[in-house]
């Protein structure tokens, strides 16, 4: 056998032989058997012994732990904190208050994606801005603020049961709403949980700091929550329909390319990357990211053309098996002049071969009970 | 890793059984762990012929997509379409119910040149 990974995601070692960065939790995953891979310049968990299917259908069912602690967190205070965030990022802070999380974009001037953030507003004057691991040393170069990364681990609790669960290790982090955010305690320790997650399931998000975090996984995985690793959350994202950087986003694309629109706070001041997100918004944009789901359990692959007849009108940018609908799914841009309607039958080439599949909305899981529509 | 004692192997991670002149073949144990969730195999088309080292299937998992290399020669006799529908019984049951196919051997000790277990262990440890 000679194997090839299918996606570009992340997992390879980083440049120039740095050794990759370990999580607070790497004796953990270690003693739980997790297969650790390279990703982002991080060594992570990819899966543990039960495998990514079965984590993933754990996250749907009931609830499961993911170490996110490669995301950075860029930690921006003080009283021009606000107003340095209102004209970097898209999103319009003012929607939201103090006790709040938001996502939001970094752009470059062209409007492209630098990066996909989550904006926690901790507290009146301090701000923890969440980038994408490998693109923490670009928002830290946009935004300035502290790099507290290697000071804290992040525990990602996601399911149905993620909040039943949580409540017997802290009541207060598991009380958290959605897309709040709240300082707690924990054995003594100030901690911050968020309302927050990337797996289309209700969940919550705790930073806790390095010396306590193998205590607070353990207690975690205690209280009845199974790990689960990286696979599992990129397979858990692409069924929920969310984009992945790298992938969905990134150079070239621009958020109403990826159908986030809501990102962008149109009525709030100048932002970067503003005036081509503008003149896109009035020419429209030419390619817009869209849902498919192929005809068998065969993932269409990210690279792969879509065509409609035997014209190309897009390609895929992530793709992959869904363990709930059981069959290939994936997320591709497709022209808009093409006209693609949801429910249209394309053929995906993947590795030199159709592939059947039918336009659809972005998001796979849970499934719309609606009939397709017009694009 | 389990490397049953009665097969034979190749250094690609290929399992090969003889029963006559048919060699039932599949990926050992090693490999399907390395893959991890295997989703999808893409299965030979019954009646082709493969050269030793050839192509003769696909196998995706979620992380990675392989290709299997025959590891003798000669024209598939038989293919397991239960891996269709059931692509994770390579992960249970690598040497049982999860084999590949069968291919009918044009001579004997089409086997001789594979590896016996103890040499792939050694492979697979090192």
């Amino acid at each position: 056998m000679e194997g090839a990974a299918t996606g570009g995601d992340g997992h390879a070692p980083s440049a120039g032989g740095t050794p990759n960065r370990r999580s607070a939790l790497h004796d953990r995953h270690v003693a739980l058997g997790a297969k650790l891979v390279p990703f982002g310049g991080w060594e992570m968990p990819l899966s543990y012994k039960e495998g990514t299917i079965s984590e993933h259908r754990a996250c749907r069912s009931a609830a499961v732990a993911f170490d996110v602690s490669h995301l950075g967190t860029v930690q921006v205070t003080g009283p021009d904190a606000f107003d340095l965030l209102q004209r970097t990022l898209t999103n319009d802070l003012s929607k939201v208050a103090p006790g709040r999380a938001q996502y939001t974009h970094l752009l470059a001037e062209d409007g492209s994606v630098t990066d996909d953030i989550i904006v926690w507003w901790v507290d009146e004057r301090r701000f923890d801005v969440m980038p994408n691991a490998s693109n923490t040393s670009s928002v830290l170069a946009a935004i300035g603020g502290t790099d507290t990364t290697a000071d804290r681990a992040v525990i990602a609790v996601q399911g149905p049961d993620a909040r039943i669960h949580l409540r017997s290790v802290s009541a207060q982090a598991a009380a958290v709403g959605r897309f709040h955010v709240t300082k707690f305690d924990w054995r003594g320790v100030s901690c911050v949980a968020a309302g927050t997650g990337y797996t289309g399931e209700d969940g919550v998000e705790c930073a806790v700091p390095s010396a306590i975090a193998s205590d607070f996984w353990d207690a975690v995985l205690a209280a009845g929550v199974a790990p689960a690793g990286l696979g599992a959350r990129d397979t858990l994202r692409l069924e929920a329909g969310f984009p992945l950087h790298g992938h969905e986003l990134g150079p070239g694309i621009t958020p109403l390319q990826a159908g986030l629109g809501w990102v962008v706070g149109w009525d709030k001041g100048d932002f970067v990357g503003r005036a081509a997100l503008e003149r896109e918004r009035e020419s429209g944009p030419l390619r817009r990211l869209r849902g498919l789901r192929a005809e068998g359990r065969q993932p269409p692959r990210e690279g792969s053309a879509v065509e409609r007849g035997d014209r190309q009108v897009g390609t895929v940018t992530s793709g992959n098996f869904s363990p709930m609908l059981e069959t290939g799914i994936a997320l591709a841009l497709v022209d808009t002049a093409a006209v693609v309607s949801d429910g249209e039958s394309v053929t995906v080439t993947v590795r030199g071969r159709g592939l059947g599949a039918v336009v659809a909305p972005t998001r796979a899981w849970p499934p719309s009970d609606a009939k397709a529509g017009a694009a | 890793m389990n490397v049953p004692d009665d097969l034979r192997y190749s250094s690609d991670h290929e399992w090969a059984r003889a029963d006559g002149s048919r060699v039932r073949i599949g990926i050992t144990d090693y490999a399907q762990d390395a893959l991890g969730d295997i989703v999808f195999v893409d299965l030979p088309a019954l009646g082709s012929d493969c050269a030793v080292g050839g192509t003769i299937g696909e196998v995706e998992s979620t992380k990675s997509v392989s290709e299997v290399f025959a590891p003798v020669g000669g024209t598939v006799a038989a293919v397991n379409g239960a891996l269709t529908d059931a692509p994770e019984l390579m992960n249970e049951d690598p040497y049982g119910q999860g084999w590949l196919c069968e291919i009918e051997v044009a001579e004997d000790g089409a086997l001789d040149a594979l590896l016996d277990a103890a040499a792939y262990r050694q492979l697979t440890e090192s």
